[in-house]
């Protein structure tokens, strides 16, 4: 059967049936029901991390030797990685499906470690526009708030009323969080974000300064004012966590009972309570988020947490899982640290493992020419869903789309 | 040389003589001495070919086929359950075209379990495609392997050659073992007109839509016709080289006969004793034996029997609710003469019970006198069954 040649007598027929080229005109796509979707999706520390820091993904980086791009995505997710690498309550590492072989990540000894370096790295931002932001409160929530808004744009100025910054973390013990490295963190934090701090700074609403009479909006962070602070008559209380738009020049965030008073261990809430307030305040200043490619746009907004059935642990348990050796809290070496990021399993993020291009039966799954990622052929794919089935991390699912 | 040796050893000289590149086989009695043998002699080097001990045997047949399509000639061995087995592979065999050779141990097909001579297993697959033959001897094992290579080769079909389980498979006899220098010249390598590979790209097996498919079948058709002759020109050659004749049809006294046994496989020697035991009692008698049965071997039948009016076809095997399969094919090629020669069909010998002269002789006569101790069933009679 040469279909490149039109046979018009049965001489023309060569003995043996064969097809002269390859079968690729036999459009077995159309036989598809389900299609299968190659989506990287949120593993399951990072769903569970209040602060939607993208754990798998800057370990994934660290694993690959990437180690700047690794810190870089730390620092574009988490404005206090310092500081939740010491305090946090790691809801992570309770939800890593490493525990099903052994034992979880040290997520926060990675964290702790990566965060202590990385004093002179940049991050990526988007271009500054004229809106003009005053947080006031240099607590958690207010310098998470700040450092987003100053990454995505907005120009942004932090006035604390006390001299030092940092809200209720300058109450805590020196035992939990050193003063110096406090300082440290949020000089960090300011420098990376492009944005200013103004500490001793009396802020009185009937004689506003030239940096709140100027402000597009006024957001007052209950992390860094004390209770007797006297809220402006014109505030409206507005909870970040609430599907609501920011309709006011002066919001003062309002935490849910959980979260009040302040409690160290929840920190990551706070810095997400700023990052959600954030957003919603950009929406309101500058364009609906939606319609420009933040940077470090909220992972949870975007994606699905990876289904933990799907996470073939059989799949880790036959190939060679690296040593595991254990190291005390704060005595972390390079490659200590390296070895323990190689130990993720990437659960939802597609590593190039190629297990589906090998087992697909149909050579209809394959790996792009610039080798990053896989992509299926959808002329030929019948939806046979093998590829889903093997894919260990979960990244391909099979969906009802006709495409 | 003359060696004495058993039929199964003799099968796999006459692969070891082919330089078969590869061997798929499956065990099964009486079978497993053949794939054995040749493990053996590939194990000792004496044969360069590749040794696939597969898990079934649709696997070893699909991997012959695999081997045949990349131009290595390919063989294997079975029998009865077996055969059965590789059912679907047969048909996929001879539909790409491979020239497969393989031989197999006619053998009872369970139930109730049998492991004794019987013709159903391979008369079952006649329609997948396969040319079949059916040895009479040892020698005949040899040498029609060899000659089926021959002949696969040039029609591009599959080639089964059929050995009577135990009759021939456990029995020792005296062959005469061919020369490898002459049996290359009768059998170069094979050199296909098309096959797998990757610096030309073919797809072999794919889609067809109807109207090439049609055409493809009838050219099959017309093909698997040709081997009949394609057979006897190889077999003529082979004479040449070797003085030894493999005719696809064999006759015996059949010039002046009035009745003419028919059977196939081992039997058909006790035919001609019991031929000649007829004739010493004055009954014009002579025997045929179908050497081939796919391509049914028309035009050498219909020369052998020109002058016969009584047919008696001996079947070791049955069409339940129809009759003997040799027998059914001997009507239908007849059907234009049916007005004057006469057929009678026993069915014996199944499941390994002997055929022999004491049980040819009053076959024959019953044939002619209607009277005996077969019992009719339908159009065919059943030997040896309880009364």
């Amino acid at each position: 059967m040469e279909f490149e040649k039109k046979i018009i007598s049965a001489s023309d027929l060569p003995i043996m049936p064969s097809t002269i080229g390859t079968m690729a005109w036999n459009r077995t796509g159309d036989w598809r029901y389900l299609t299968p979707a190659v989506a990287n999706k949120l593993a399951p520390c990072t769903w569970d991390c209040p602060a939607a820091v993208p754990i798998s993904e800057y370990l994934n980086a660290l694993r690959n030797g990437h180690v700047e791009r690794g810190l870089k995505l730390l620092l574009a997710n988490n404005p206090l990685p310092r500081l939740t690498g010491r305090l946090c309550y790691h809801p992570c590492q309770a939800k890593c499906v490493r525990r099903k072989i052994d034992r979880a990540i040290s997520i926060q000894q990675i964290e702790r470690f990566l965060a202590d370096l990385g004093t002179d790295v940049t991050i990526e931002k988007n271009s500054k526009t004229d809106k003009k932001v005053a947080v006031i409160g240099s607590g958690p929530l207010g310098l998470s708030c700040a450092f987003y808004l100053g990454c995505w744009g907005c120009q942004v100025v932090v006035l604390d009323p006390r001299d030092q910054a940092g809200g209720a973390l300058v109450d805590l013990s020196p035992e939990k969080v050193d003063p110096q490295l406090l300082v440290n963190e949020i000089g960090r934090l300011i420098r990376l974000a492009d944005i200013k701090l103004e500490t001793g700074v009396a802020v009185d609403f009937d004689r506003p300064g030239e940096v709140v009479s100027k402000a597009d909006l006024v957001i007052l962070d209950p992390t860094g004012l004390s209770e007797d602070f006297s809220v402006p008559a014109g505030a409206v209380a507005f909870n970040p966590f609430a599907d609501k738009t920011v309709d006011s020049d002066i919001i003062a965030a309002k935490l849910p009972q959980n979260l009040k008073p302040f409690k160290a261990p929840m920190i990551a809430h706070y810095i997400g309570a700023g990052r959600l307030m954030a957003r919603k305040a950009f929406d309101r200043l500058v364009m609906p988020s939606g319609q420009l490619r933040l940077a470090a746009p909220n992972p949870h907004l975007s994606r699905q947490m990876v289904n933990i059935e799907d996470i073939r642990i059989e799949h880790f348990l036959s190939s060679d899982l690296a040593e595991r050796a254990i190291a005390k809290h704060g005595t972390w070496e390079w490659e200590r640290a390296l070895q323990e990021a190689e130990c993720c399993l990437s659960c939802g993020t597609c590593n190039l493992c190629l297990q589906c291009v090998s087992f697909c039966p149909d050579a209809s799954i394959r790996l792009d020419e610039d080798e990053t990622a896989v992509t299926v052929d959808l002329d030929h794919c019948k939806g046979c869903g093998i590829c889903a089935y093997e894919c260990p991390r979960g990244v391909i699912t099979m969906e009802t789309i006709s495409a | 040389m003359k060696k004495v040796m058993m039929g199964t050893e003799a099968a796999a000289l006459g692969a070891k003589l082919a330089r078969v590149q590869v061997v798929s086989g499956y065990p099964i009695t009486p079978q497993t001495v053949i794939v054995e043998n040749l493990a053996d002699i590939i194990g000792r080097s004496e044969l360069k070919a590749k040794y696939m001990p597969v898990e079934s045997e649709h696997s070893a047949m699909a991997s012959c086929i695999g081997a045949s399509l990349t131009g290595a000639r390919a063989f294997t061995a079975t029998s009865s359950q077996g055969l059965a087995y590789m059912h679907e592979m047969l048909h996929y065999a001879a539909g790409v075209r491979v020239p497969v050779v393989m031989v197999n141990c006619n053998r009872a097909l369970a139930s109730p379990w049998n492991l004794y001579c019987d013709h159903t297993d391979s008369l079952a697959q006649r329609d997948t495609g396969w040319g079949q033959y059916y040895c009479a001897d040892a020698q005949d094992v040899l040498d029609s392997i060899l000659i089926a290579y021959n002949v696969a080769e040039q029609a591009f079909l599959p080639i089964m050659i059929n050995m009577d389980a135990f009759y021939l498979t456990h029995t020792s006899e005296l062959v005469d073992v061919p020369d490898q220098k002459v049996v290359d010249i009768f059998l170069p390598s094979y050199q296909p007109s098309s096959k797998l590979d990757v610096d030309d790209p073919k797809t072999f097996g794919n889609v067809c839509g109807a109207d090439l498919f049609t055409s493809i079948k009838y050219r099959r058709h017309c093909d698997t016709l040709s081997l009949e002759k394609v057979w006897d020109r190889a077999a003529t050659r082979f004479c040449d080289l070797f003085n030894r004749l493999h005719p696809t049809v064999e006759a015996y006294q059949t010039e002046d006969a009035d009745v003419c046994v028919i059977g196939i496989g081992t039997a058909s020697g006790a035919m001609r004793l019991a031929v000649d035991r007829l004739r010493e009692e004055g009954l014009k008698v002579g025997s045929l034996r179908l050497a081939m049965m796919r391509p049914f071997p028309r035009e050498g039948f219909e020369e052998a029997i020109a002058n016969v009016r009584h047919l008696i076809v001996i079947d070791r095997d049955v069409s339940f609710g129809a009759e003997g399969i040799v027998a059914q094919e001997l009507k239908a090629i007849l059907f234009d003469r049916h007005g004057d020669v006469k057929l009678t069909s026993f069915i014996a010998g199944v499941g390994g019970k002997d055929i022999s002269v004491e049980t040819i002789v009053p076959m024959v006569q019953q044939a002619i006198s209607g009277a005996g101790t077969a019992v009719e069933a339908g159009t065919t009679l059943w030997a040896d069954v309880l009364p």
